[in-house]
């Protein structure tokens, strides 16, 4: 028979290698769609390779943040101590690792597309290289949002402070919180990306057009992203109210 | 790691009820406020030909952020509108990055800050709408499609409020975060200042600026 404290560490650390592990899919995906659209670009503009590393960096980096949200989110599940926590503490642990894991999927392939086209764009029209990289920027750190809110609720889950006793369905709500912002995080992330895409090749197309393209990105982005807050709202109730 | 989840307060009884104040938040707030106040009064004492430096920055930033609210809105409508958006991005781009100086925190990293600063963009783009279009065609735009749509557009304006100040707030939140759990666990060595280069410059910056963008085009939107 295992005590709370043993279940409430193995929980911890499953809760790690899921959000590590979920989370690293995403920022890889996007990060290598970068770094292939950057070679593309590169075989018919080699003269613009210096400026076309660097924009592959710059976006690789932005691609990289929900991946590095996943690796705090582990290592304080790692690093956390688990003596004089209740059982609901377990089940917040797995849902924490679910949420974050499964939300970075998202902004990961999302800020991937943001930053391909960049490259590309950069290659068709490097006289507009700095409007094109700002908006890459702009599209790609919104496009990141929901691995945010997949970060909050995840800090959420791992410091708010828990009863002793264990009611069963507090722990479910507890997990459910965790798979709302995780699978609510996966489609507004691509959804994102590629409004964000798309305004980048336009801007890259017509380049004088770039407040109008930028505008409307962000009302379109807004709007994609809403999903993702009714995901977020509705892991605050589970955390909250339930 | 516990230093992060208390927050000085200071309660103050009122007739039977306990009014809260986030001291730090309203401390840190004050600074950005006084060396705003400060920065406008150096830009604009001596105003001449060749300027001194902070007029040169002051009107890198008012001509740039006149231009894309020139063409957000209408010319008369700029010069209305302006001078909120302006100041905006000046006084969130001052709360992002006090956090790199030791020992004082963004005033940011509070969700009171952005929530309030969103409230007041959802309700300065609604009073627009309704000054401009009136208020019978503000109603009929709630009913578009058709008029059963109207609880989902009203949750969809509410969203944005949570969107845009929870965007923020994330981002500053989880980079001060990430800033102390990284520190804690390299001892504070070599990585910690490039951190706190990315999080707070690049990351607020680019923050600062997407919170006004989404303000303007929200006004926007609302007036056409």
């Amino acid at each position: 028979m295992l005590d709370v404290f043993s279940y409430v560490k193995a929980c911890s650390l499953v809760g790690a290698g899921l959000a590590i592990g979920l989370g690293a899919i995403g920022s890889a995906i996007g990060e290598g769609l970068t770094a292939g659209k950057a070679n593309e670009t590169l075989s018919y503009r080699p003269e613009l390779a210096g400026e076309i590393l660097k924009t592959m960096l710059v976006g690789q980096a932005v691609a990289e943040s929900a991946a590095i949200f996943a690796l705090v989110v582990a290592m304080l599940m790692f690093f956390t101590n688990p003596v004089g926590k209740p059982l609901l503490a377990a089940w917040a642990f797995l849902g924490s690792g679910l949420g974050m894991g499964l939300s970075a999927i998202g902004s990961g392939i999302g800020s991937g597309f943001v930053s391909a086209t960049a490259c590309e764009g950069i290659g068709r029209q490097p006289a507009a290289k700095s409007a094109i990289n700002s908006l890459m920027l702009i599209g790609a750190s919104i496009t990141q949002s929901t691995a945010i809110y997949g970060f909050l609720v995840s800090l959420m889950l791992l410091f708010i402070g828990f009863p002793e006793s264990a009611d069963i369905s507090r722990s479910f709500a507890l997990l459910g919180a965790g798979l709302s912002t995780g699978f609510g995080g996966i489609g507004p992330g691509i959804g994102e990306g590629l409004t964000g895409s798309f305004a980048v090749t336009a801007v890259a197309r017509n380049p004088e057009q770039v407040s109008k393209v930028t505008r409307t990105m962000l009302v379109g982005q807004a709007i994609a992203e809403s999903t993702g807050i009714y995901a977020l709202i509705v892991a605050l109730l589970l955390i909250m109210v339930v | 790691m516990e230093d992060f989840s208390n927050i000085p307060q200071f309660t103050l009884r009122l007739f039977n009820f306990n009014v809260d104040f986030n001291t730090e938040t309203i401390i840190m707030t004050w600074i950005v406020m006084g060396l705003l106040i400060v920065f406008g009064f150096l830009a604009t004492r001596k105003v001449s030909f060749i300027p001194n430096p902070f007029q040169v920055v002051g009107e890198l930033l008012v001509t740039a952020f006149y231009d894309l609210t020139k063409d957000a809105l209408d010319e008369d409508m700029t010069k209305k509108y302006f001078p909120i958006i302006c100041s905006l991005f000046m006084f969130l781009l001052l709360c992002n990055w006090l956090g790199i100086i030791p020992k004082l925190s963004e005033p940011t990293k509070d969700l009171n800050t952005p929530l309030s600063l969103g409230i007041l963009g959802f309700l300065i783009a609604h009073y627009s709408g309704i000054k401009t279009k009136g208020f019978i065609k503000y109603a009929k735009e709630y009913c578009d499609p058709i008029f059963f749509m109207a609880p989902l557009n009203i949750i969809g304006e509410l969203a944005k409020v949570v969107s845009i100040s929870f965007r923020l707030y994330g981002n500053i939140m989880g980079g001060a975060i990430i800033i102390i759990v990284v520190s804690h666990l390299v001892y504070s060595l070599i990585l910690p200042p490039f951190l706190i280069m990315f999080f707070g410059i690049f990351v607020g910056s680019i923050q600062a600026f997407v919170f006004t963008m989404l303000t303007l085009v929200y006004i926007s939107l609302q007036v056409k």
